[in-house]
Order: structure tokens, then C-alpha cells, then sequence
């Protein structure tokens, strides 16, 4: 309301209640307006590794079980071991790692399958991540009690809560002094300052680099057909075709 | 061909787990000489394939020429007959496609770029790469809202029209998918530079610089030292941002070589995070909080963290460094015949401007400094071209890019040696192509 009109509704007696928020002064008048604090809170339901943003409440690993068994493990698998969905969530952790911080067979090049509970440093990422997007095809229909129970059970599932536990924002914090990866991260590489440094030097020689080639890899015939008929992945015309891959001297 | 079933062929699992150690183990078992600059070219015959011959195979001359075509001697369409043009008949093969068995649930799924029939700097729009973590959704723009929420003097709620009335950027960048080339770390995996390298588009992006907006909203100089991005998804996608980046270069995006950003690649709105992996340019934007902390989402907690042989992983790893890759000839193809050919690929880096590629032909032994298409933009797509006479010998192409901070793309065995083969994320390699005596060119990596 422009200072004109408002002196003017004054001068009238008329009574000019401000509507709702005083907007802020800023550089762009008339673009945007300051969030309510209802929307702020429909919104804002991000939980931070210091547990800023979770909501009060607690959930039973037996009340997780049954929304797990109800919503959850047709893709996760009942002990949340399945791979054909999704990348499992639970198994590869040890009482030793719950001890250590650090998940041992991550270390391992032969251990098949990275879980959730061997990579996840903080139990709030858990929290978050299944409040906000779960179950798959109905995100976030979970209750505040569902999801400390679902979180529960999961992190009974990897032994690092008894299955009498009831996970709560009161004792989270001491849940995650036993996460087994707890100190498996590391920030110390280039990839996440703006100015990071580089792991690896390269150097642009330009002549006689190496004395020989020799192929290390190549794709079996096997696979050649893999992707489908690559003759239909390229153009018509050009410099090149695509290799027709159905006819058998290319397999 | 889309009929196939998936089943075919060698089964690639997810991404976090792609590589068994039969897989790994395979090369080895396989691995041959490979003759380079051998001086006897292959006497056996070189492949013509489908080339369209144009030398008249009577004395009269090519049929082409001779017998004037409908499309000379008729009435033509009308226009507007497509209200939204479309590409032409003939190149239906050059589709964004699934790579078969990486992933099992297709709306958390890739779709990749056919960069086999790019050319210049620019992804058309319609062939842009997509990577979704919960499916894809139109989006009605004028219910759209974004809110900027935390350590900010005033949290701000814009709709679609605030944001359009704002000063806007038109940039080019690419977006890279942090786990592009990510099946090639241990072995050779997929055929082609649709498959190996695809996870990749550059686009022309218009929209608010993101500094206009935090300065909207009065963040909190002081403490807030990072910002959240949330998408409006069901995966509500979070991704946290530097605070120096998030002033630095970051556009809250509209638009999309032109027109308005399509719905696969967030529409209506989308974070641009140039030099950063894709996962970080959230789609359907709707919020982006101040903070004085990382997050520590699931995107960068449980995915998107890249392992390291002593057991760690790398967190909020994102700088997509300097790659090249030649799209032509590339793997899958079949060259036409020997003779001179344009040897054209793309380099990019996250850390600012390609300064130079050299392009080898023998595996790696000697380079030659190719031509740079212009404009050569930071974190953007530079073309690049250099000729080549193919004497129908077996040949390796190789492309290897400098960016403007010297650093020189790494070979594979660089990046092994340090990070091993299991860490999936920023694999920025030398990419080789082996050139047949048949013309077939095939995916290799070489010593």
C-alpha cells in the first residue's frame, strides 16, 4: 500500500491494519513475500547429523518390524538383504566395527555388495531419508512414530540395537556413537572445496610416451549384443554405421 | 530393437555393485598385444557396409543425380504441419537410452546421451540425459513455489512469475552425472560412447543467479556457511552447497536452450550447479535453506560417496575435473572405408575452461594438439577436431584435455593407483577406441 493511499485511508478515519506479515524492504518491490510459519514448518523437514530438525517422538524395533513387513520389504526383503530392487540396507557390519567406527570389509576388494549399514556414517541421514521419501511409491505417508520405528528396526537388523529398543529423540545421539561407520568419511579430498586439489598428475607428453600398447581390456563377444542392435543407435549416413551386432562374426 | 528384452546379454547390476571380481579378473585372462603402427597394413578387405555409393556404377552416372526425385518435382508440405518441430525420419536411431540391467527400477533409473551423433557444444534438449532417484513429473508452473528458509534474515516465498520478473543469466554449461564412465573402473563394461560417457549434456540455461535471491531473503553472513537445495519430487532430492559456490555461479533455472527447461529435466524450476556433479542441480526446486552445517542426505551419505581402498569414502566429493572423450569414430561404429576422416570429440572441466586436447591415434605413443571449436566457456562443452588419414592398420584413439589450471586428463591406471577400482564416482579416464583392420571400432582400455 503506497504511503499516498494509506495517508489518504487515514485522512478518511479508516483504520489500516497491516495483512498479516510487514513485508521487508528490499531491492525487488512486489517480488516475492515473506514464508509463514506454517509453511516454513510443512516445508523445512530436513534432519541434520546434529539432529537439528528431528521431530520428538520414538518408535519400537517391534512397531518397525510390522511397518516393515507391511510397506517396506516387498522391495528391501524382510531382513532388508535384498538386492534385486535396490542395493541391500543391512548385513556386512560386525560388533567390531560397532566398536570401531570403521566397517572392516569395506576394505575388502571380494565383499560383493556395499549395504546401507556398512556406508552410512550418520543415523540421521536414515531418519531423513525415510521421512522424507518413503515408502517408494507413497513418500512421506509415514508417521513421526513410524519412522523412528522403521529406523529402529533397521538398525536392529544391523545388531546395533537390541530388539526391546525404542529409538526416541532423547536417545538417537547415543545410537549414533555406535553406528559401525560412524568414522568412515573423510572430507580430505579435492572434489569439494571450489579451489580442491587434484589426486592424480597427468603429464601432456607429446611424443614416444610409451614404447608399447597393449589392449588391458576389451568387451567379450559375449556382450557385444548387450546393448541392442547398435546399427539402430547410429545414423544412416556419415562417417561411420553402427555396428549391426545381430549378425554372429560380430558376437 | 526397444522390444529386446533386458535380460539380454551381460547383466550389469546397479551401480554400487557393477563390478564382481569375475568381472575384474576377466581382462587379465583376456589380455592380448596390440600391434600398434604395425607397417603392413592388413591386406583383407576394409568395410563399405551400408555406404550410400555415389560412383556411378555405369558409365552414365549416380541414379541420384540422374532421375530428379519426388522432392524436386512435387508440392512440398505446408508449414506449421508440426506446431513443435521434430527431427527428421531418418534419425530415429539417436535416442536417450537405458543401459540394460544397470538398473532394476526405471523410474530410478538413467537414461543416457547419445553423444555417438552429437555435434558442436549444445545437447538438444529432447536427447538430454536423465537421471531421476523417484520418477519424473509435469509440473503445474503456476501452483510451483520456491521458499528460502533458514539462517536468512527474512524466509521468502517465490512464485513462477517472481522469479521471471527477476533479473535473469543466460549460461552454458554441462551437467555430468557424478557416476558417468562409472561401469569402466575395473574393466571395460559397455560398448559404446552413448553408454560409457552419456550420463552428460550442455545446455544454454536461463534463470536468477542465486546470490540474487539469498541476498532476498538476508542470509546470514556471518554463520551461514552452506545452503540446501530440496527438489518437489517425491524424493524430495537434497543436495548441500558451499556457501562460496552458492554465490559464485549457481542459477535458480527456468529455462533451457530457449524454451523452458523440459519436465525430465525439472520443470519448472532446477538448481544449475556449474562444474558440479548433476545430482547437486536438484530438479523441481522448491527450497533452499541456509545453514551453518553439511547434511549429510542420503545422496551424500549412502550414494554419491566414493570409496577408497583404505576403506573411507570420500563425502560430498562433486567437482566434475577435466574430461574428454572422442564421439566419433567411437566404440560401435563401423568405419566406411579407409581415407581421411574428422576425428571430433568433446572435453569439459568443472574447474573452468578447456585450455587444450591432444588426440592420439596409437594408444598413447605420440599426440597431435587439435582444433577447439569456439566459444571456449568455462565449465561448458568444447568441441574439438582433428584429421586423420586411416590407412586401414590397426589403430587406438585417445583424447586427453588440459583445463585453464593445467591439471591433464588422468589415465586409468593414474586413477586406480590412487583411488582403486571400487569407488564408482569421477572417473575422468583417457578413454581408448580401437580401430580394426575391419573398421570395427570397439570400447578398449589399454597399458
Amino acid at each position: 500500500m503506497s504511503r499516498l493511499v494509506r495517508t489518504l485511508l487515514a485522512g478518511l478515519g479508516v483504520c489500516v491494519v497491516s495483512v498479516v506479515h510487514a513485508e521487508p524492504v528490499t531491492k525487488y518491490p512486489g517480488i516475492g513475500r515473506t514464508a509463514t510459519p506454517a509453511e516454513v514448518r510443512a516445508w523445512d523437514i530436513d534432519v541434520r547429523p546434529d539432529f537439528k530438525g528431528l521431530p520428538p517422538g520414538s518408535g519400537s524395533v517391534a512397531k518397525g518390524q510390522e511397518v516393515w513387513e507391511a510397506q517396506c520389504a516387498s522391495c528391501h526383503g524382510v531382513f532388508g538383504e535384498s538386492g534385486e530392487v535396490f542395493t541391500p540396507i543391512a548385513g556386512g557390519t560386525t560388533p567390531e566395527d560397532i566398536k570401531t567406527g570403521r566397517v572392516a570389509n569395506l576394505r575388502r576388494t571380494d565383499y560383493p555388495q556395499r549395504t546401507t549399514l556398512m556406508k552410512v556414517a550418520t543415523v540421521s541421514t536414515l531418519w531423513d531419508y525415510i521421512n522424507r521419501a518413503m515408502p517408494w511409491t507413497n513418500p512421506k505417508s509415514l508417521s513421526t512414530e513410524e519412522v523412528y520405528s522403521v529406523v529402529a528396526y533397521i538398525l536392529h537388523l544391523g545388531d546395533i540395537v537390541p530388539a526391546d529398543y525404542v529409538l526416541s529423540n532423547q536417545n538417537i545421539a547415543q545410537v549414533q556413537a555406535k553406528m559401525p561407520n560412524r568414522l568412515g568419511m573423510t572430507t580430505q579430498h579435492g572434489l569439494w572445496a571450489t579451489k580442491g586439489r587434484p589426486d592424480v598428475k597427468n603429464v601432456a607428453c607429446m611424443k614416444d610416451c610409451k614404447k608399447e600398447v597393449t589392449i588391458m581390456s576389451f568387451l567379450p563377444g559375449t556382450a557385444v549384443d548387450s546393448h541392442g542392435n547398435l546399427v539402430e543407435q547410429n545414423r544412416p549416413i556419415g562417417p561411420t554405421r553402427g555396428l549391426d551386432t545381430t549378425k554372429p562374426k560380430n558376437k | 530393437m526397444s522390444h529386446r528384452p533386458k535380460s539380454l546379454g551381460r547383466l550389469l547390476k546397479a551401480p554400487e555393485n557393477f563390478l564382481t571380481q569375475a568381472d575384474a579378473k576377466a581382462p587379465a585372462q583376456m589380455r592380448r598385444k596390440f600391434l600398434a603402427a604395425s607397417a603392413a597394413a592388413a591386406g583383407t578387405a576394409v568395410v563399405s557396409a551400408a555406404a550410400a555409393a555415389s560412383n556411378p556404377a555405369s558409365g552414365l552416372g549416380d541414379p541420384n543425380i540422374l532421375n530428379l526425385p519426388e522432392h524436386t518435382k512435387g508440392l512440398g508440405m505446408p508449414v506449421a504441419a508440426n506446431g513443435y518441430g521434430l527431427p527428421s525420419q531418418y534419425e530415429k536411431g539417436l535416442q536417450r537410452r537405458e543401459s540394460p540391467g544397470l538398473t532394476r527400477v526405471s523410474a530410478a533409473s538413467v537414461a543416457f546421451t547419445p553423444l555417438q551423433g552429437t555435434f558442436g557444444m549444445i545437447t538438444p534438449s529432447g536427447l538430454h540425459f536423465e537421471r531421476h532417484h523417484q520418477g519424473w513429473w509435469d509440473i503445474d508452473p503456476s501452483k510451483h513455489r520456491l521458499m528460502i528458509n533458514g539462517l536468512v534474515a527474512n524466509p521468502r516465498v517465490y512464485t513462477m512469475d517472481d522469479l521471471m520478473r527477476l533479473p535473469s543469466v543466460s549460461r552454458i554449461h554441462f551437467i555430468e552425472c557424478g557416476a558417468n564412465t562409472a561401469m569402466e573402473w575395473g574393466n571395460v563394461a559397455v560398448p559404446t560412447v552413448q553408454y560409457t560417457h552419456g550420463m552428460i549434456s550442455c545446455s544454454e540455461f536461463t534463470g536468477v543467479p542465486l546470490s540474487v535471491l539469498l541476498e532476498d531473503a538476508g542470509y546470514d553472513r556471518r554463520q551461514g556457511k552452506f545452503v540446501l537445495a530440496e527438489g518437489a519430487d517425491g524424493s524430495s532430492m537434497t543436495r548441500t552447497i558451499a556457501m562460496d559456490r552458492a554465490l559464485d555461479d549457481v542459477i535458480v533455472a527456468y529455462g533451457m536452450n530457449g524454451e523452458m527447461l523440459r519436465p525430465e529435466n525439472g520443470y519448472p524450476l532446477r538448481l544449475v550447479v556449474p562444474g558440479v556433479q548433476g545430482v547437486s542441480w536438484v530438479k523441481w526446486l522448491r527450497r533452499i535453506e541456509v545453514g551453518d552445517q553439511p547434511w549429510a542426505t542420503k545422496d551424500e551419505a549412502v550414494h554419491y560417496i566414493d570409496l577408497m581402498p583404505d576403506g573411507l569414502h570420500r563425502q560430498y566429493s562433486g567437482v566434475q575435473e577435466a574430461k574428454s572423450v572422442i564421439t566419433s569414430p567411437s566404440g560401435g561404429q563401423l568405419l566406411l572405408d579407409k581415407g581421411f576422416y574428422n576425428i571430433t570429440g568433446l572435453a569439459w572441466s568443472g574447474r573452468g575452461r578447456i585450455r587444450r586436447v591432444d588426440v592420439s591415434v596409437d594408444g598413447g605413443r605420440n599426440w597431435r594438439t587439435a582444433r577447439l571449436e569456439g566459444p571456449v566457456l568455462t565449465k561448458a562443452f568444447t568441441r574439438f577436431n582433428i584429421d586423420w588419414v586411416w590407412d586401414g592398420a590397426p589403430a587406438v584413439l585417445q583424447s586427453r584435455c588440459i583445463d585453464e589450471t593445467g591439471y591433464v586428463q588422468p589415465t586409468i591406471q593414474q586413477l586406480r593407483a590412487v583411488r582403486g577400482t571400487r569407488s564408482i564416482y569421477h572417473n575422468n579416464m583417457i578413454q581408448s577406441w580401437r580401430v580394426a583392420e575391419t573398421g570395427e571400432v570397439s570400447n578398449v582400455q589399454v597399458s
